[in-house]
């Protein structure tokens, strides 16, 4: 009795691998499991004989119907799998959604000052820095623009007393950097400055970067060259530039810089034949002012102009980065919304 | 500067286009903004025949015309002018004309008569006051013309952007000789001819040579009410001007010309026979032509007649003198006055007047004469005037010639390219200068109307201007550098990008906020005006102190990001706050601060992050994140309320110091923003903190050979507790074999009952592997010590 219940469980195993090897369909597995594995199946139907068993046999039956089951579920589970052949990785979708750490953003002044300080830097210019509350004799006198001059026209100045004011340009830490060093000079001086002017073109705070070379010998065809080179780092090497003669009190000659118009590569037109809405249909833009360092500046700061000669440039930031990401509002730069700042990242 | 072409032909005879002349002047920095057409919309005005005309059956005012335009139909129209007659030629708009007044001309049916265009007056065209009735033109016009061809009307005008130091371009005999300079070409002055007659006349003038180095004055009888001359009329209106009668029309037209402003006194109105140019020593009130009383001040430049003020020198004239249709006798002033006093007036009175705007420039003092007697001939000629013998005259301070030494070699040594000598020298020549040579050196003498000339590096700018700056070559400079300038780096902009990058790389978006606020922001955020720093002359309220926090723009900031839509936003700003410090060379200190705002979810609402709000411990463990990014060591945190504007809030100890705070912005002024929620806010002292990293220095440490051994014990924690005493409590038993420990998790149960704090302290010893014995003695005696030092449970 012990012995045939044995053989019996024990030939199960072989017969399902038979049928299974036979099964052609998930439909055919399915059935050969319910005859074997199933509540009213073979495996099911022996077991049942136990209790016809003497006591003492059963553990020992007991324990071959359990490997027998392991080994028809095990059967039957490598059935499955040859039945629906899974890549490696299954349960993989990689369309699922990535788990993306926030992306943050630089807002596009930063941008556009990092860019040019890091061109100037390597070109050998050093960074510096300076209040943007000034004395009117570091914004305006020593710049050769005593009180009364028209040119101080030019610029719309904030007050905080009549000696104080902020800063209208960064020009003030040209004047600051050359009463604390000795020539030779190279800087260049980010940050933001401030004037009395608020409309769709101007807004009361923007930023600036000063350029400063004083040496030896210094000319503006030097000037020219490191203009230059700044222009088209930032703006592509196909990139021309234009110098144009203009007035600042503090340099002498002094120029305005045109860059070939980024929206329409200097044609004027568009392709749609449209007059070029960036440059007004002159190919040119009006990106910056420069010149040679003016004697009566280093008159005043006690650098001798006999010996020594410079230039200086000056560039607004939100041009050049409007110029650059083609953006049409100056006030979005102020507004700080999300949406403006995110797409810096 | 609005440079009419025809004008400028009269002086030179360029035969250049418009867009020729404007790029040449525009690459010699006199920056032509447009050309434009000041009569482009007459354009579609023409001129018609009238070749009939009969009066109106059906209203007794009106004429039935019908008007030849030089088309193929002779057009039907009703007109209501008295003076229309068969024969004349006219100014007709046509259908789908718009004229100046606005009014669009439409087909029309006036009393059952079909009208197909208007006759115009001068009014109705813009180009005069006249109105009595229709413009009759020149009977020898062809029908069908462009008025303003037809008018001769200038239709090119450059419009020229002048630098404050060329005040002599703000004419056109200043914009003729850079032409001339230009081209080659030679200036043409008009003959002026003065025909001095009638009797003899007297006038002392004496001026105040300090404000007045200068005055000189004509008088011209007989004078008849006319208006000027239409050409001269068109020609104040292409310039911008409003044209008045003969004798004003005449002065501004000579100030347009020669950029020397006159003035015109209707002399009998004048008292005595003096006039003074002089200060004026007390404050009073004076009416000027405008009608307006002004209040004129100590210092101010009046022109005095035998009894009193009669102008604001340089500025405008008063009312009591002022030329009316009665005038007939005129004193026609030219004078030089001080430009800073002119200037200083002109903007406290708020005029800004073409004469103050050029005497604040700097007018030409030798061209002062010719201009007055083109002013007195075109008087003469065209209002009838004569001119009365000689010429009333102060001048304290004559012009003495100006010369300057000039060593060729200098243009070349600033520009890095050589225009060459030949070069120079015919530029100067051309531009008014005498050259001189003197041993290697030139002495060059200066032309009285570039009083902007007084160096010789001015001088080479005028061979740059002309040589070409776009001619020069790009050649990079070797740029010097010392070991000094590398000691003395100043840093801040680095250590500032640093930072920033930090806020990028950690998923902040960077604002940036206006430096100035309201006092209203300022107490919403309960921060003090006391020791802020205000504006004198803020643009508007919004903008009148200097921000001493950063919290009010970024609330702004925060309040139009939700405005847009987004409603998880997380920003940061780098920028420097203001107070007042009576140390400071400004009297103001500056310092840098970053602000971070959390607002909304933690995470962004989408698969596959988990639900939930930003709280505090993201924007501390932000904090915590750059400090130990910029390699500080461990920042203490002590709930204290440190900033008006925070609720929960902690203030952040780096060495001992303060280095900002940490909290939830109050709910009310979260609410005064538009927050939907808790906004969570860092203030953070950066110049504190970024001195703090400059001091820090990296430090290796050998790495342990030794494997470590856990052990994890769970109190219970009540409120009145910090999970920080814990720590510091563990901290100060100082045991060797404690290589770290820090909080493995913390579970509530509900809200606001005992936590449940689990800690880890992990052992280790440098030498040798641990025992589970030793470790089970020195955990047992942290425990324990937590047990009797705290009011804490074990679970």
């Amino acid at each position: 009795m012990k012995r045939e219940l044995v053989a019996q469980l024990e030939r199960l195993v072989p017969r399902f691998d038979e049928m299974l090897a036979q099964a052609a369909a998930p439909e055919e597995l399915e059935a050969a499991r319910v005859a074997f594995l199933g509540r009213k199946g073979e495996l099911a139907a022996l077991m049942a004989r136990m209790g016809e068993l003497a006591v003492d046999d059963r553990p020992e039956v007991g324990r071959v119907a359990n490997a027998v089951k392991a080994k028809l579920t095990e059967l039957w589970q490598q059935a499955q799998q040859r039945m629906l052949p899974r890549p490696e990785g299954a349960y993989f979708d990689a369309g699922e959604p990535g788990w993306v750490p926030d992306v943050g953003a630089l807002h596009p002044t930063t941008l556009i000052q990092q860019e040019i300080c890091a061109v100037l830097q390597r070109l050998g210019f050093e960074t510096v820095s300076g209040p943007e509350v000034e004395t009117d004799f570091h914004n305006f006198e020593a710049l050769n623009l005593p009180p009364g001059h028209p040119a101080r026209d030019m610029q719309d100045t904030l007050y905080i007393t009549e000696r104080i004011l902020l800063r209208t340009h960064t020009s003030p830490m040209q004047v600051r950097t050359m009463l604390a060093r000795r020539p030779p000079l190279a800087i260049i001086a980010p940050g933001k400055v401030y004037r009395r002017d608020s409309d769709l073109t101007h807004t009361p705070m923007f930023h600036q970067i000063e350029g400063l070379l004083v040496d030896r010998h210094v000319t503006m065809a030097q000037l020219r060259g490191v203009l230059t080179a700044l222009v088209q780092a930032i703006f592509g090497p196909s990139t021309r530039v234009r110098f144009r003669p203009s007035f600042f009190p503090f340099t002498e000659p002094s120029a305005e810089v045109d860059m070939s118009c980024v929206l329409c590569t200097g044609r004027g037109v568009l392709e749609s034949g449209e007059l070029c809405r960036v440059c007004k249909g002159t190919g040119w833009v009006e990106i910056l002012g420069c010149g040679m360092v003016d004697p009566a500046v280093f008159a005043q700061v006690g650098i001798d102009a006999a010996v020594w000669s410079g230039f200086a440039f000056g560039l607004g930031v939100e041009r050049i980065a409007m110029l650059k990401y083609g953006i049409g509002d100056l006030r979005l730069f102020f507004e700080n919304d999300t949406r403006f700042v995110r797409q810096f990242a | 500067m609005l440079l009419p072409l025809s004008w400028l032909r009269e002086f030179v005879p360029f035969a250049g286009t418009a867009e020729e002349l404007a790029d040449r002047l525009t690459m010699l920095g006199l920056e032509v903004e447009e050309v434009r057409d000041p009569f482009a919309h007459l354009a579609p005005v023409v001129t018609g025949r009238v070749v009939e005309c009969r009066p109106h059956p059906g209203a007794d005012h009106l004429f039935l015309c019908r008007v030849d335009v030089g088309g193929p139909e002779v057009l039907p129209i009703v007109c209501g002018a008295p003076n229309v007659a068969a024969g004349q030629v006219v100014p007709v708009a046509p259908v789908g004309t718009t004229l100046p007044g606005g009014l669009t001309i439409q087909k029309a049916k006036i009393r059952g008569e079909v009208s197909l265009g208007m006759i115009c007056s001068e009014r109705e065209l813009g180009l005069g006051e006249a109105h009595g009735g229709i413009l009759v033109l020149d009977a020898g016009l062809a029908p069908g013309l462009s008025l303003p061809h037809a008018l001769g009307l200038e239709r090119e005008v450059l419009d020229v952007s002048i630098t404050p130091n060329r005040a002599d371009c703000l004419s056109i005999l200043g914009l003729a000789r850079e032409t001339a300079a230009a081209f080659g070409l030679p200036l043409q002055l008009p003959t002026v001819l003065v025909e001095e007659a009638g009797a003899p006349w007297s006038l002392a003038v004496t001026v105040e040579a300090e404000v007045c180095p200068l005055y000189q004055a004509r008088l011209i009888r007989g004078l008849r009410p006319v208006p000027s001359p239409p050409w001269m009329r068109y020609r104040l209106m292409a310039c911008g001007m409003r044209p008045h009668n003969a004798v004003v029309d005449v002065t501004n037209y000579v100030l347009l010309e020669t950029g020397q402003p006159l003035h015109a006194f209707d002399a009998h109105r004048l008292r005595g026979e003096v006039i003074r140019a002089a200060r004026t020593q007390q404050a009073m009130d004076f009416v000027t032509l405008d009608g307006q009383t002004r209040r004129l001040l100590p210092g101010d430049i009046l022109i005095w007649d035998g009894e009193g003020p009669v102008a604001v020198a340089g500025v405008m004239g008063g009312q009591n003198a002022e030329v009316s249709e009665a005038t007939t006798t005129v004193l026609l002033e030219s004078a030089v006055f001080a430009p800073l006093v002119v200037r200083q007036t002109a903007r406290r009175l708020g005029i800004a007047s073409e004469a103050a705007y050029r005497f604040e420039r700097g007018v030409d003092p030798v061209g002062n004469s010719w201009a007055m007697n083109r002013a007195a001939a075109l008087l003469a000629e065209l209002a009838g005037g004569t001119i009365a013998p000689g010429v009333a005259k102060a001048e304290p301070r004559p012009y003495t010639e100006r010369t300057v030494r000039f060593r060729p070699a200098r243009v070349a040594e600033v520009l890095g390219v050589d225009p060459g000598e030949t070069f120079a020298r015919t530029t100067l020549v051309a531009l008014g200068c005498a050259v001189r040579q003197e041993a290697e050196d030139w002495a060059v003498t200066l032309p009285s109307w570039r009083l902007d000339l007084e160096r010789e590096i001015d001088l080479v700018e005028e061979v740059a201007r002309f040589f070409g700056m776009d001619r020069l070559p790009a050649i990079l400079p070797l740029v010097p550098r010392s070991l000094e300038d590398l000691a003395q780096a100043d840093t801040s902009f680095a250590e500032t990008s640093a930072v920033k990058a930090w806020g990028r790389s950690v998923g902040l978006l960077e604002a940036v906020n206006y430096s100035f606020v309201s006092a209203a922001d300022m107490a919403r955020c309960g921060l003090p005006l006391e020791g802020a720093v205000r504006v004198a002359n803020p643009l508007s309220e919004d903008m009148e102190v200097l921000r001493t926090d950063l919290v009010p723009g970024m609330l702004r900031a925060l309040r139009t990001s939700i405005a847009g839509g987004t409603t998880r936003v997380r920003l940061f700003e780098i920028s420097r706050v203001f107070s007042r410090d009576a140390t400071s060379e400004t009297g103001v200190a500056e310092a840098l601060r970053l602000g971070i705002l959390l607002h909304g979810a933690r995470f962004p609402e989408r698969a596959p992050y988990p639900r939930g709000e930003a709280g505090f411990a993201d924007i501390k463990g932000l904090v915590e994140h750059l400090f130990q990014h910029l390699g500080l060591g461990g920042c203490r945190w002590r709930a204290q309320s440190v900033r008006p504007y925070l609720a929960q809030q902690a203030e952040v100890i780096l060495d001992g110091g303060c280095a900002g705070a940490v909290g939830c912005i109050r709910p009310e002024l979260a609410d005064a923003y538009e927050a939907r929620g808790p906004v969570w806010y860092a203030d953070i002292d950066l110049e504190t903190v970024l001195r703090l990293a400059r001091q820090t220095r990296r430090q290796f440490v050998p790495l342990p050979r030794f494997p470590v051994v856990r052990r994890d014990v769970t109190l219970r924690l009540g409120w009145e507790t910090s999970v920080d005493a814990l720590l510091d409590t563990i901290a100060a038993m100082d045991e060797s074999l404690v290589d770290e420990y820090f909080v493995l998790d913390v579970y509530e149960p509900g809200e606001g009952m005992v936590r449940h704090v689990t800690l880890r302290v992990v052992y280790r010893h440098p030498e040798r592997t641990l025992k589970d014995k030793e470790v089970d003695k020195v955990h047992g005696r942290i425990v324990a010590h937590l047990l009797r030092q705290l009011p804490v449970q074990v679970v």
